[in-house]
């Protein structure tokens, strides 16, 4: 059954209190292997460090999941700022929109957050349909500035900041949807963990076209464009990366190195370079499609459990939420 | 094992009291869960381990899941699932067990913790 909800939320909705941020200061280890520079920061202890957003002037957002913040890392001098996100707080993903703002999943307060750029003055819109926790997981901006997002709850959904409307649908297989992405042609994609499918989202409707992987419950965790529009997956059950060209509905898919690896995110990087993180190998992974191989750079912490990627042109960036470090890699200069 | 704090009342009453019935419990505070656990063996492969017999159950004790190395040395090391323990588990999966692959944030509401040991307790 497919349920829809429609309501347009007063303006402002629901203001966090006062804006508190804490000066900080992370501390930065570097090595190098591969090629390649390491850069990790331990940012705060306790605070879960986990999805993260570049922004264009070098810093970048990441989610306290385990202490209810959304964190500003300045990777130039290690200076952190610190948003509490309210009471309950529990983010999950987190984005920089087209006005500059930090968006976030915040799945705690089973909400959509907007932290300002300039003053972190905390807005939260609360979802106002699908089960009372949607376990709200990630979002993205479509190229008209509506952002759309994923609940593991079964949920899909969108809202407009400019109007404040925010439709909940309920999703196809119910449990799952997980990872969300826009390619560079317009078109928004999502996968589902528990229901092993990847989706089209009809923007217009927001009705999803699934397509199905073809391997059997692989456990699309989530996905990411690369320049011509090719959908990479990370698969959690089976091990694999596997990506779709919807150019002509193919598939290919590749087992990540190891006895049992556990594929649990995936970002593309400017080069279309596929980064994937390994939780069997406590290793991000680097995978070359032109070459289809892969190099790994393992943690040099046990369960480091990076659950997300994201970057800038040579740099991706990860958060090590099992050490509560940020970890940056990029190539080292000849 | 961390001490529990304010839930020491809490887990008196899991000593005292008799199993749970299944329709005694709030059942809704599993659904998030459901996601990735299902509460019987068997049926389609989820993300993570099933949770039948969880309370008495060794710690990692799905043989049919591989678990975080965290997780697969508490078992090790004899750890079991007790009322207790779940408990604790459920207030701050990290804390006691660093490195687990879960990435449920703490549960610091001790009625809904208390709502989710009645599931999962419950035949």
């Amino acid at each position: 059954m497919r349920r829809r909800h429609l309501l347009a939320l007063s303006a402002g909705a629901l203001a966090a209190p006062a804006l508190i941020t804490r000066p900080a200061r992370a501390a930065v280890e570097t090595r190098e292997l591969n090629g390649y520079r390491i850069r990790t920061f331990n940012v705060r202890a306790g605070s879960g460090s986990r999805d993260v957003a570049c922004n264009a002037d070098g810093t970048v957002w990441f989610c306290g999941q385990r202490d209810g913040t959304l964190n500003l890392l300045d990777p130039r001098d290690g200076g952190l700022k610190v948003v509490p996100l309210g009471q309950g707080a529990a983010p999950h993903g987190v984005i920089v929109g087209p006005d500059g703002a930090a968006w976030v999943t915040e799945g705690g307060q089973n909400s959509i957050a907007r932290v300002d750029a300039k003053d972190h003055r905390v807005q939260l819109w609360k979802l106002n349909g699908g089960p009372s926790n949607a376990n709200l997981n990630t979002l993205v901006f479509d190229k008209q500035g509506t952002l759309w997002f994923t609940g593991q709850g079964g949920v899909i959904g969108r809202f407009e900041p400019k109007t404040e409307k925010m439709q909940v649908w309920d999703a196809p297989k119910g449990y799952g949807p997980y990872g969300i992405a826009l390619t560079p042609q317009g078109t928004i994609w999502y996968v589902s963990l528990a229901g092993n499918y990847l989706a089209q989202i009809d923007t217009a409707t927001g009705k999803p076209r699934i397509v199905e992987p073809p391997t059997p419950q692989q456990g699309a965790r989530r996905v990411w464009s690369d320049s011509q529009g090719r959908l990479w997956i990370s698969e959690w059950n089976s091990g694999q990366v596997s990506m779709h060209d919807p150019k002509d509905a193919s598939w290919k898919q590749w087992k990540l190195p190891g006895e049992r690896p556990r594929c649990y995110s995936v970002y593309v990087d400017d080069r279309d370079a596929v980064w994937l993180t390994d939780f069997s190998a406590n290793a991000i992974v680097r995978f070359d499609p032109r070459t289809e191989t892969f190099v790994s750079f393992p943690s040099d912490k046990s369960g480091a459990n990076v659950r997300q990627m994201a970057g800038r042109p040579g740099e991706a960036w990860g958060g090590e939420s099992g050490t509560n470090r940020i970890v940056a890699i990029d190539k080292l200069q000849a | 094992m961390p001490v529990l704090r304010s839930t020491a009342g809490l887990v008196a009453v899991f000593l005292v009291a008799p199993l749970a019935q299944a329709q005694d419990c709030n059942r809704q505070v599993f659904e998030p869960c459901q996601a990735c656990h299902a509460l019987a063996p068997g049926g389609p492969q989820k993300p993570g381990p099933h949770l039948a017999g969880l309370i008495g159950r060794k710690v990692a004790g799905d043989q049919a899941f591989d678990y975080s190395p965290a997780l697969r040395a508490a078992r090790d090391k004899g750890d079991v699932w007790t009322k207790e323990r779940l408990d604790a588990f459920l207030s701050d999966t990290e804390a006691m067990y660093p490195g687990g692959w879960m990435g449920s944030p703490p549960i610091r509401d001790a009625k809904q913790r208390a709502d989710l040991l009645c599931v999962l307790g419950t035949p």
